[in-house]
C-alpha cells in the first residue's frame, strides 16, 4: 500500500474543541485514481492537509509507502512533501511574479538541481501539458485552464508519489473543468501516477476510479466507479 | 545551505518584480546612507576649507608684537610704545632653547604701487629670508627672498596675487620687471599666490614684499620693528615656551610681567587644536545623526518588510508547501533584506559621492579658494559603510524573516 492511515484523529482545540477526524481507516495503493468527497464541514481538507504532510494528527497511525509520518521536523516534512507530494490546487496558488516556467521550476529549486537541468525539464513538462507557447506568461496573462495546467506541471515536475489535488476544478468553468479532469485521468492512467482528488462535486468525483465519502469526520461508503457511473447527469461530459 | 548563484538570482528576481515594494522599503535606507555621507563629506570639507585658509602656515608659530604698555613699571609711565630689534632676536634664539626659527616682520600700510599706467594700494613688508618657513609661499612665478638678497639688500621684491593681477592684468610672467614703490624701483622676482590664511600684518596676496634690511634703510627705522615670529622646534611645549618669550621681553624692555596688553602673543598652535576639536566635535555629531537616520531607515525596512511578509503569506505557504524548509525561507528574507540595504546603500553613496564631488568641484572653482577642495568621502570609509549596511540588513530582516519562518503551508490553502 502507498498510504495507509489507521485510527488517525485530529481535534482543533479552539474556543470549543472540535473533534474533525474521528479514527480515519484509509488506504490507497499505487497508481489508484481515487475522489474524496464530503460536505464542507466533513473533515475532507483535514484529512487532505494531513494527507499532504501540511498538518499534523492527533493520534493514530499515516504511513507513505511504509514510512511513517509522525512528529516530523519542519525540514523533514518540508523533504517529504517536496519529493513525495505533488499538490493541485483550487485557487492554483502560482507565485505571481514568476512566469510559468519559473513556477515550475521552483520545486526543483528547492531540491537543489541546478537552473539549466530544471530548466529543461519544466520546459518539458510544460510542452507536454500543451503550454509550449505559454512559458514566458504571468499567471495574470493566462486562463484559468491554463494556469491550472501551470500547477499540474508543477506537481509532476519532482515525479511525486502521490499527487494531491484539492477541488482541482473549483474556479474553472465547466468545460475547462472536464478539459482538466480528463488530464488527471490520462496522467493516472498513462504514467500510472497516484493521484486524490478531494471535491464536493460529484461529477468531479465520477471522474475517479473510486470514490471515498466522508461525512462527519468518518469514512462512509467507498464507491467503486470503473464504469464512471455513479453520476448520471455527468455521463454525457457536463460537469455543472 | 547552498550558496550558489540561483539562490542570489531568486533574491534578485523577487525584488525586482515587486518594484514599488522594493523602492519603497530601500528609500529609508538610501536617505539614511546619503543623509550620512553628505554630512561627512561635507564636514571633511569644511575642514579642508579651514585648513586651507590656515594652510601654509607652521602649525607651532607664536606670533609676539608690541603694543603699548597697560600699566606702569619701573618707573615708565603706561601707555609706552615700545618697540623690538634684532638684540630681541639674538635673545630669543640663545636663551629659549626651544625657538626654531626667529624673525621680524615689519610692514608699511596703504603704499602706492604701480606698474606702468596700472597702480595699486598695498601694503609693503620687510622680511627676512627665514620668514619662509613660517608662513611657506606657493610661488605661482620666480622665488621668493633669499639669504643674498637680504644681506646685500637687493632692490628685489615678490608680488602678492592681488597686487600681481592689478599690475599685471594681462596675467603675464612679472619677474625681471621693475614695479615703483614710493619713488624706488623694485625688481619683480616673483609672485606669491598665497591668498588665505592667517593674516599677520595684512592678506599676502594684498603686499609686496622686500628683504628686512632694505625696508629698514629704505623708512630709516633704525632697526625697530613690531612683531616676531617663532617658530619652535617639533614636540616643545608651546606653553611654557610661550611664558618665557614674554617674560624674557618683559625683562628686556621694563614691562610689567603681568602687562599682558603690551605683549600680544598668538599661539597658531592652539587656534590650530581649537579647530581641530569643533571638527571632531561636528565629526561625532555628524556620525551620530547619521547613524540616527541610518537606524530609522533599517527599522523602515523592517517595518515594511514585516508588512509585506504578511503580505506574502500565500506565496510563503507555497513556497513551504513544494519544499521549502523554514531555514530556507529565513534565509531567503534576510537575504532579501541584506540585497535591499545594500542595493539601496549602494544608490546611495553612488548619489552622495556625486553631489560630494559636485560640491567639491564648485568650491574649489571659486575664487577665493587656493587649491582644489575635497568633499569626498574616503574609499574606506565607504567600504566600513558598506559593512556596516549589511549589518543593518541582517538586523533589520530577523523580525521579517522570523515571521515567515512562522507561516505554515496550510496558511497557503486558508489566506483565500
Amino acid at each position: 500500500m502507498l498510504i495507509e492511515l489507521k485510527d488517525v484523529n485530529k481535534t482543533y482545540f479552539g474556543a470549543q474543541p472540535l473533534h474533525v477526524l474521528k479514527g480515519i481507516n484509509l488506504d490507497i495503493d499505487r497508481g489508484e485514481f481515487v475522489s474524496i468527497m464530503g460536505a464542507s464541514g466533513s473533515g475532507k481538507s483535514t484529512l487532505l492537509n494531513i494527507l499532504g504532510i501540511l498538518d499534523n494528527y492527533d493520534s493514530g497511525e499515516y504511513r507513505i509507502d511504509g514510512k511513517l509520518i509522525w512528529d516530523l521536523s519542519e525540514a523533514k516534512a518540508a523533504e517529504y512533501r517536496n519529493k513525495m507530494i505533488g499538490f493541485i490546487f483550487q485557487s492554483y496558488n502560482l507565485i505571481g511574479f514568476k512566469t510559468a516556467v519559473e513556477n515550475v521550476e521552483l520545486p526543483l529549486f528547492y531540491q537543489g538541481v541546478n537552473r539549466h537541468k530544471r530548466h529543461e525539464m519544466a520546459m518539458e513538462y510544460l510542452d507536454r501539458l500543451g503550454l509550449k507557447d505559454w512559458v514566458g506568461h504571468y499567471p495574470n496573462e493566462m486562463s484559468g485552464g491554463q494556469k491550472q495546467r501551470v500547477a499540474i506541471a508543477r506537481a509532476l515536475i519532482t515525479k511525486p508519489d502521490i499527487i494531491l489535488a484539492d477541488e482541482p476544478t473549483g474556479a474553472l468553468d465547466s468545460k475547462t473543468s472536464v478539459e482538466i479532469m480528463e488530464l488527471l485521468k490520462e496522467l493516472n492512467e498513462r504514467d500510472k501516477l497516484t493521484i486524490i482528488v478531494v471535491t464536493h462535486e460529484s461529477g468531479v468525483a465520477n471522474y475517479t476510479n473510486k470514490i471515498i465519502h466522508i461525512k462527519d469526520g468518518v469514512i462512509g461508503e467507498i464507491e467503486e466507479n470503473r464504469l464512471h457511473d455513479s453520476v448520471t447527469f455527468s455521463s454525457d461530459g457536463a460537469l455543472k | 545551505m547552498k550558496f550558489d548563484i540561483d539562490r542570489y538570482k531568486e533574491i534578485i528576481d523577487t525584488l525586482a518584480r515587486n518594484r514599488s515594494r522594493t523602492l519603497l522599503t530601500g528609500f529609508g535606507i538610501f536617505w539614511g546612507i546619503f543623509m550620512l555621507l553628505i554630512m561627512l563629506g561635507g564636514g571633511d570639507g569644511l575642514k579642508a576649507i579651514l585648513r586651507q585658509n590656515f594652510g601654509g602656515f607652521a602649525s607651532n608659530t607664536i606670533i609676539t608684537g608690541s603694543a603699548p604698555t597697560s600699566k606702569p613699571y619701573g618707573g615708565f609711565k603706561r601707555d609706552r610704545n615700545w618697540l623690538m630689534d634684532n638684540t630681541d632676536i639674538e635673545a630669543l634664539k640663545t636663551i629659549i632653547p626651544e625657538t626654531d626659527i626667529v624673525t621680524m616682520m615689519d610692514a608699511e600700510w596703504g603704499r602706492q604701487m604701480s606698474y606702468g599706467e596700472n597702480t595699486y594700494s598695498g601694503i609693503l613688508k620687510g622680511l627676512s629670508y627665514e620668514y619662509a618657513q613660517v608662513e611657506t609661499p606657493q610661488m605661482l612665478h620666480g622665488r621668493w627672498i633669499n639669504e643674498v638678497d637680504c644681506s646685500q639688500e637687493r632692490k628685489v621684491c615678490v608680488l602678492g596675487k592681488r597686487v600681481w593681477e592689478n599690475l599685471f592684468p594681462e596675467g603675464d610672467d612679472p619677474t625681471g620687471k621693475y614695479i615703483m614703490v614710493m619713488n624706488t624701483y623694485f625688481q619683480v622676482i616673483g609672485v606669491d599666490a598665497r591668498t588665505a590664511g592667517i593674516n599677520i600684518n595684512g592678506s599676502p596676496s594684498q603686499s609686496v614684499v622686500i628683504p628686512y634690511p632694505l625696508m629698514d634703510r629704505l623708512f630709516n627705522k633704525g632697526g625697530k620693528f613690531d612683531i616676531i615670529c617663532v617658530t619652535l622646534k617639533p614636540d616643545s611645549d608651546s606653553e611654557s615656551a610661550q611664558e618665557r618669550i614674554r617674560s624674557l621681553l618683559a625683562r628686556r624692555h621694563t614691562i610689567a610681567p603681568d602687562d599682558k596688553k603690551a605683549i600680544m602673543m598668538l599661539d597658531t598652535e592652539k587656534i590650530f587644536s581649537i579647530v581641530d576639536n569643533l571638527f571632531k566635535g561636528v565629526n561625532i555629531l555628524v556620525i551620530l545623526v547619521g547613524l540616527g537616520t541610518l537606524l530609522a531607515g533599517a527599522i523602515g525596512v523592517s517595518n515594511i518588510m514585516m508588512v509585506t511578509v504578511k503580505e506574502r503569506t500565500t506565496e510563503i505557504g507555497i513556497r513551504r508547501a513544494i519544499g521549502a524548509t523554514p531555514r530556507m525561507i529565513l534565509s531567503q528574507i534576510i537575504t532579501e533584506s541584506i540585497g535591499l540595504t545594500i542595493l539601496a546603500g549602494m544608490f546611495g553613496i553612488l548619489f552622495s559621492v556625486l553631489i560630494l564631488w559636485g560640491a567639491g568641484t564648485i568650491v574649489s572653482g571659486l575664487p577665493d579658494m587656493d587649491g582644489p577642495i575635497s568633499f569626498q568621502i574616503s574609499f574606506w570609509t565607504g567600504i566600513l559603510v558598506l559593512l556596516l549596511l549589511a549589518a543593518l540588513g541582517v538586523l533589520a530582516g530577523l523580525a521579517p524573516a522570523l515571521r515567515a519562518m512562522e507561516i505554515k503551508p496550510v496558511d497557503a490553502m486558508r489566506d483565500e
